[in-house]
């Protein structure tokens, strides 16, 4: 396994050099403009490039970016992911202009926040809705990058789909039921029951102050409750009972076979499931890009980025649904 | 007669002159929408053909992708997908078909790997670009199950452009994520032209094992276990480090006390035949050479300033990597 491990570098390492000492040789890389995003894929967009940045703001918390959003009215009303921007305070626009902002409404169900830039103008920018609704064709999409200087370009990847909920886990394997309690039979390193001290061959006595007989009970337990969510659980321990509080993990992070793409991936949203619908793309946006609008080639905005899954996933609620937010608000004349 | 067949003979090479020029995806860049809607056009019109031959791979402890690519059902993937050679393995289809498979071999330098369908067919398949057709620039798309198969979300496309290729290696910035590994990578004639192997810490940079490396070694890797850094471990040595150059495999740098430094081979020698098997690739060349015993003699026929020298060495052992 290490001379394995050691090739692979090794065979880097040489393929390096070569690199290095090839100036004179046959082709070198794609120069960055010609690339998928590079500057002249991006302004093929064209106009849609322009909607883009114009129709999106920075929300920032002491001068943070915390989340990006739509202006969605020409009284500067601006749709954005609620759990990212608890707390925004003021909104830059792409032309630099900076405002501050009221909330709104928030609907946690579709994890929305609707705020309004505080200013008498009626004049802003703002996103026109696309009237077709999510296909399953696979098509261009972008949004405006977190400077509102560039975009990011992709393609919806995936089929159009309902996410739903995901139970926080602590991270446990369950073995042997017993009159005493259930058995851990392993815990996964770095994962919350690790985290918190918990080990193998603990056995689970209590889950919030509730006794436990079975294996289900734990799991329905813990499961009704989400993740970033503490569940208390009493142990027995060399014939000591023992109270540990675990701050619960991401089913998908702590048992995924493939968590070497989030250890890859840099930070990803806290909520990422239980929507109604989303469109999946491969945007290249940080999670702070989040709650910004996501456009279709003709500049229609098509939805709101609404969770970086991984390295290349975005969720976005199509605009159908996000427009819900914005349904009752009267034009003001 | 003869006249008006030779308009419209020429005629039609006005109109196809005029199809290439305008083919979006095979400008330098796209230069407005309408080129943006070609390309999307393009690969709405090619995925449903190949997507119907991605198959998702499912060992007892992970997930990968793969590609199959003849009637009986032989199926490119990644060396790291298949692990080693005679391990069963199941294999679904997008419509949620299950079938039993056994992995062929491969080798883990370019990370190509191979298994076989093992009910019978006929399997939808897809079509091989030839060797060196594809070329840095060119679009591609990708397909893969990442994190296994998923009927609700079904498959997962990619598009990017190739960012570079070097030896048994492409890079693109289409995206990928584990799991899409053994993927396909389709250029914009809907041919194969790359598997994809490993995601690189920049998410616009990955790597794929080029078509030509399956090319180079197709009946090695159908027959014979997969090479892996191991087993060439214990074959014969011949002591240089080379490079393909556009005249064919280069040496960079001859080893000290090795075979090759015995043998008079220099830098800047091109590598062209192990035992009279003409060499398609550097991978081909390390294989070859790998899976003769130390001790064992190769002839090795190169060309030096133009013209062609053969040589015949005695192996030595590989030296420990630390």
């Amino acid at each position: 396994m290490t001379i394995k491990i050691l090739s692979i570098l090794l065979l880097f390492a040489s393929q390096y050099q070569i690199c290095r000492g090839e100036q004179n040789a046959t082709k070198e890389s794609l120069p960055k403009k010609y690339r998928l995003n590079g500057t002249n894929t991006q302004f093929a967009f064209g106009d849609a490039r322009e909607i883009a940045l114009s129709t999106t703001a920075k929300l920032t918390r002491n001068n943070k970016l915390i989340a990006m959003g739509a202006i969605v009215t020409p009284q500067g009303h601006i749709l954005t992911k609620a759990s990212s921007c608890v707390g925004a305070r003021e909104a830059t626009l792409a032309n630099g202009e900076i405002f501050k902002l009221k909330i709104k409404k928030r609907n946690e169900i579709l994890d929305l926040a609707l705020y309004q830039i505080i200013s008498d103008r009626t004049d802003f920018p703002h996103v026109i809705w696309s009237e077709t609704n999510s296909t399953n064709n696979i098509s261009w999409v972008l949004s405006a990058y977190r400077e509102l200087s560039e975009i990011r370009v992709g393609i919806s990847s995936a089929n159009p789909r309902e996410i739903g909920r995901e139970g926080g886990v602590m991270g446990v394997i369950l073995g042997n039921e017993s009159a005493k309690g259930i058995r851990i039979t392993e815990v996964v390193p770095q994962a919350a029951a690790d985290k918190a001290g918990l080990r193998q061959g603990d056995i689970i006595q209590k889950v919030d102050r509730r006794s436990v007989k079975f294996r289900d009970q734990v799991v329905d337990l813990v499961g009704k409750k989400d993740p970033g969510d503490v569940v208390k659980i009493q142990i027995l321990r060399k014939k000591k009972t023992e109270d540990y509080n675990i701050t619960l993990g991401h089913r998908s992070v702590t048992f995924d076979l493939f968590n070497r793409n989030l250890q890859m991936s840099g930070p990803v949203s806290k909520r990422k499931d239980n929507f109604p619908m989303i469109i999946q793309h491969d945007l290249p946006l940080p999670k702070e890009a989040m709650g910004g609008p996501l456009f279709d080639v003709e500049g229609k905005c098509i939805g709101i980025n609404i969770a970086r899954v991984d390295r290349v996933t975005v969720f976005s609620l199509p605009s159908n649904i996000a427009r819900v937010m914005v349904s009752d608000l009267q034009p003001i004349n | 007669m003869k006249a008006v067949s030779y308009i419209f003979f020429l005629l039609s090479s006005f109109v196809w002159a005029d199809i290439v020029s305008t083919e979006a995806w095979n400008k330098k860049s796209p230069e407005n929408r309408s080129d943006l809607i070609s390309i999307q056009k393009r690969l709405n019109l090619l995925l449903p053909e190949v997507q119907k031959a991605l198959v998702s791979i499912e060992a007892g402890d992970g997930a990968g992708s793969g590609i199959i690519v003849s009637e009986d059902g032989l199926v490119l993937s990644a060396a790291h997908v298949i692990g080693n050679t005679g391990k069963k393995m199941r294999v679904r289809l997008p419509n949620g078909k299950s079938a039993p498979a056994i992995t062929l071999g491969g080798s883990e330098i370019s990370d190509a790997g191979m298994l076989k369908i093992t009910q019978k067919g006929p399997w939808p398949y897809i079509d091989i670009a030839a060797k060196n057709k594809s070329e840095i620039g060119n679009w591609c798309f990708g397909l893969g199950h990442p994190g296994g198969f998923d009927e609700k979300r079904g498959i997962v496309v990619r598009i990017g452009r190739i960012i570079a290729k070097k030896n048994e290696t492409m890079q693109t910035d289409s995206r990928l994520l584990g799991g899409d590994s053994g993927g396909p990578l389709f250029n914009f004639d809907g041919k194969l032209i790359a598997i994809h192997s490993r995601v690189s810490q920049k998410p616009d940079q990955n790597f794929h094992v080029p078509i030509e490396a399956f090319h180079a070694n197709w009946a090695f890797f159908k027959e014979k276990p997969l090479v892996t850094y191991e087993t060439m471990q214990e074959g014969g040595f011949f002591g240089v480090s080379c490079e393909e150059t556009e005249s064919g495999i280069m040496i960079r740098e001859v080893y000290e006390g090795t075979a090759a430094e015995k043998a008079g081979m220099s830098i800047n020698d091109i590598l062209l035949e192990v035992n009279n098997e003409p060499l398609d690739s550097r991978e081909e060349f390390i294989i070859l050479i790998s899976s003769l015993e130390p001790g064992q003699e190769a002839n090795i026929l190169y060309q030096r300033n133009g013209s062609q020298s053969a040589v015949k060495v005695k192996l030595g052992v590989r030296p420990e990597d630390d």
